[in-house]
């Protein structure tokens, strides 16, 4: 391996925004997953203000359904074409109460023992760039161009996930995901990104969590 | 020679900054999933206005960008879906046809009042949201009006790729959606329509539906007023 190569395997992987994170969760009752019991993930409804960006809730979907401990996870659009027109953003149930009315419409019940879905995860906050700062300016000639200058930000990753039990209609409990990210980019003639993946962090973090606080057996 | 090579690059220059400043979005017929809602046990004939047939909306947005959003005949295909989902027996009439002509219930006619969308450039967020306003007109076997209902539908997506288009059409498509979710769920409590398989109002009803019609609660567009977002109304069906 040449020297120039080594060089931008450590600038591709060794150089990188720092992140920092806190992933916490809060169960409120037993969980675990049988054979053939399903997850779906879904974002809460923007009619109440929600925000959650589309990409972040597929990464989630995806993070749960591979890996280690992979779960069994139905795409959040076939479950709500599935149950089409009980889970639209102005009619899906907003808490467990609504839940046990909405178990009761004919149907429902059937479609979800259908899907197998024992739980569904509502996704709730998004991702904001908080602060950002520094100067850089670029110019191209005929003789060619450059950048030089120095800039960075910050994004604030936090989201919230809430648990559903559809087996008896409860709240199974809340994980929660805090990543915070700074990036800079220094440029002197080349600009050197050293990008931190904050909302992509978030997606494992709170994936890996999910998994663990589903599949447990842990009691209350 | 050289003249006319200039003019040519100068006309494509031009069409492409022209281009730059108009989006047109095409709004593909939005299949609605079937519901998991009893049928209501009317026959019903639905009235399908010319301008469901080819409907454009052009707006310019903030002096920079004209957007044109074409909807076509969607919404001709998603009321004809939508009330096949709703009704026993759905008979399609088109702006011409003589409601006489035909045996039904209950005659419903549909129309948009309002189409309005809003960019990224608007709100200052990731977003484009469209908002529908249809009202829905019912009438009896007799022809004599029996409601009005507004209803306010909307849709919301988030900004993905560079244009915008893409994600416009689904804010339209999900404003649809939308509207079909209420009116299934709400149509019948907003209008009475499954009364009318009794036959025709009498003429004290007539009265009362005629000031209904006219009054705020039904045609203000609010739909909170008559369904709890985030929740399900015991009443629906």
């Amino acid at each position: 391996m040449t020297l120039s190569n080594s060089i931008t395997i450590v600038l591709a992987f060794g150089l990188a925004g720092c992140v920092t994170a806190s992933v916490e969760d809060n169960r409120e009752e037993t969980t675990g997953l049988l054979q053939g019991e399903t997850v779906v993930v879904m974002a809460k409804s923007y009619h109440q203000g929600n925000e959650t960006e589309a990409d972040y809730i597929s990464c989630v979907e995806k993070s749960l359904g591979r890996g280690s401990g992979a779960l069994k996870v139905v795409p959040g659009q076939v479950f709500v074409d599935s149950l089409f027109p009980w889970f639209e953003p102005r009619t899906a149930p907003s808490d467990t109460k609504g839940l046990v009315l909405l178990m009761e419409k004919p149907g429902v019940p059937e479609a979800i023992k259908r899907m197998g879905v024992r739980y569904v995860v509502w996704l709730d906050g998004g991702t904001e760039r908080i602060t950002q700062g520094g100067s850089l300016s670029c110019a191209a000639g005929p003789g060619g161009g450059g950048c030089f200058g120095f800039a960075w930000w910050t994004d604030d990753a936090d989201y919230e996930a809430s648990i559903w039990d559809l087996s008896d209609s409860e709240a199974a409990g809340t994980v929660t995901a805090d990543f915070s990210g700074t990036s800079f980019l220094p440029a002197l003639v080349v600009p050197i990104p050293l990008i931190a993946r904050t909302q992509s962090r978030a997606c494992s973090g709170l994936s890996k969590q999910l998994k663990a606080f589903l599949s447990s057996n842990e009691k209350v | 020679m050289i003249a006319s090579t200039q003019l040519r690059s100068s006309a494509i220059l031009f069409s492409l900054l022209a281009a730059g400043c108009a989006s047109n979005v095409t709004v593909e017929y939005p299949t609605i999933p079937a519901p998991n809602v009893k049928k209501l046990p009317l026959d019903v004939a639905v009235r399908i206005p010319a301008e469901f047939n080819n409907f454009v909306h052009e707006e310019k947005v903030l002096g920079r960008e004209t957007w044109t959003i074409n909807l076509g005949s969607a919404n001709a295909l998603f009321f004809e879906q939508l009330f096949g989902y709703m009704f026993d027996n759905v008979i399609v009439l088109g702006p011409d046809d003589n409601a006489l002509d035909y045996t039904f219930d209950a005659l419903i006619e549909p129309k948009i009042e309002g189409f309005e969308f809003s960019v990224p450039n608007q709100t200052k967020t990731d977003a484009f949201a469209v908002w529908i306003r249809y009202r829905i007109q019912v009438f009896d076997s007799a022809g004599n009006s029996a409601s009005t209902w507004t209803v306010s539908a909307y849709g919301k997506s988030q900004k993905e790729g560079m244009g915008g288009s893409k994600s416009l059409q689904r804010a339209a498509v999900l404003a649809m959606r939308d509207a079909a979710a209420l009116i299934l769920l709400q149509m019948n409590k907003a209008t009475k329509i499954a009364a009318l398989a009794d036959g025709p109002l009498d003429f004290s009803q007539i009265e009362s539906s005629a000031s209904a019609t006219q009054d705020a609660a039904y045609d203000n567009g609010a739909p909170e007023a008559i369904f709890a977002i985030g929740g399900i109304d015991d009443d629906t069906e």
